[in-house]
């Protein structure tokens, strides 16, 4: 083993993260080599300086009080008051959106709820001011971005001739899985597009539909599910949907 | 689960976890109010991806919330210029030089280690954090920074030598004076 060598394994080395080949090897070579010594004379110093300062950060009682209470209120929503209001207004309008299904024969029951949960992350994303994990207009800088982070790879694709210039992409968690957030813009207004794959579910034609005043696209293809919201008029959604599909 | 089974699988698998959290999170914001909001809003994410959460480690699940958590928020203060003259520093620890070194080290106060430690780039500050604070494998780190183990290794050995040239530098610098 080479001092390069020796000097690169040398901390993974004190931390007992070494391989027992290349230990021996390390090992072997520290034992004839009086610089690597000093090297790790100094790494153990430097390693126990820190060890041996008090470094935590401790959190507040108020803190855990404060993060409790708000699980707690994302656990049950509603306050304990208004529940047996709240149950009556539920089942009304369960049994009002059961007939308006039926009557208009949508898509299953499934598919709102997905796309409430969609519209929830754009507008958190917009309030909490968290729009991007990785601010970039250029899809080669948000395309790798996302490799490691996900166990696909999103298509990202450059629209900024059509007029909808990238702003970047983020992580986000729809449906109990992290999905793929790309962030496009239009005129000041942000465009949420998610994307994660489809597993086995055939193909699925465009779709819109309006959540709490929100217009929401979905649609599979090649694998992938897509879901597309902002508070664009319905027409430029769909022509961005079109733009995208045509894209990829 | 039920929503009551969640909130109590999750009140006891992930809330114990709050000052790791807390800790990780004040590290990377440098900033004690930015570290609360940060632990708050990633402690909502963490709940509502906790069906998603199967393993049986909680604690790098949680810390890799709160990393993307701090990350996204200090995007959004960016502006915070990534240290080139570390690079300078890291790079001339590296000279081996005579046992002094060490004792200079040993008599480092805890403030300039914690100084040193808040001037680091925030990957190599966290790896520290990681390894030192919450005493988590390389294994365990590379889940939470979603970077290959060898990655891990270099940041580790290249913190600690940061470190080193911060803390012997300004000791020395101060001393010629």
């Amino acid at each position: 083993m080479s001092c390069d060598q020796t000097r690169l394994y040398l901390h993974a080395y004190l931390d007992d993260e070494l391989g027992v080949a290349e230990a021996v090897r390390f090992e072997a070579h520290l034992a004839d080599c009086p610089d690597c010594q000093t090297a790790q004379s100094e790494a153990l110093a430097i390693r126990a300086a820190i060890r041996g300062s008090d470094l935590y950060y401790r959190p507040s009682q108020a803190l855990a009080l404060r993060v409790n209470a708000a699980v707690r209120q994302a656990a049950r929503p509603r306050s304990n008051g208004m529940q047996w209001m709240a149950i009556a207004a539920a089942v009304i309008v369960t049994i009002g959106l059961a007939l308006f299904l039926t009557l208009r024969n949508r898509q299953p029951g499934g598919q709102e709820l997905l796309a409430r949960a969609v519209v929830d992350s754009h507008i958190r994303s917009l309030q909490a001011n968290h729009l991007v994990d990785v601010p970039s207009s250029d899809h080669h800088t948000v395309k790798p971005w996302f490799q490691g982070r996900l166990d696909f790879s999103p298509p990202v694709p450059d629209l900024a001739a059509q007029g909808w210039p990238l702003e970047g992409g983020r992580l986000d968690y729809i449906d109990g899985k992290t999905v793929a957030a790309i962030v496009y813009e239009r005129r000041k207004h942000q465009v949420n597009v998610f994307l994660w794959p489809a597993g086995q579910s055939p193909d699925e034609p465009v779709l819109q539909q309006t959540a709490q005043g929100y217009h929401v696209v979905h649609w599979t293809a090649n694998g992938m599910t897509y879901w597309i919201t902002s508070d664009l008029n319905p027409a430029e959604l769909q022509q961005f949907a079109q733009l995208l599909r045509q894209a990829n | 689960m039920t929503p009551k089974e969640k909130l109590s699988r999750f009140e006891t698998e992930i809330s114990p976890h709050l000052g790791s959290a807390y800790n990780l999170a004040r590290w990377l914001t440098r900033n004690h109010e930015d570290a609360e909001d940060v632990v708050q809003e990633a402690f909502l994410r963490a709940f509502s991806a906790f069906e998603s959460f199967r393993g049986s480690d909680a604690r790098p699940w949680l810390l890799a919330i709160i990393r993307n958590t701090s990350m996204t928020f200090m995007s959004r203060k960016r502006g915070a210029a990534q240290s080139t003259d570390f690079e300078e520093v890291a790079r001339s620890a590296s000279t081996p030089e005579a046992d002094p070194e060490t004792q200079l080290l040993a008599s480092c106060s805890q403030e300039q280690i914690q100084d040193a430690l808040a001037k680091l780039p925030s990957e190599f500050r966290e790896a520290i954090v990681l390894r030192e604070l919450e005493e988590l494998s390389y294994k365990e780190i590379a889940t939470v920074t979603g970077v290959p183990m060898g990655t891990v290794m270099s940041r580790i050995s290249r913190a600690r030598e940061g470190l080193r040239g911060l803390l012997t530098h300004r000791r020395k610098g101060a001393g010629n004076r």
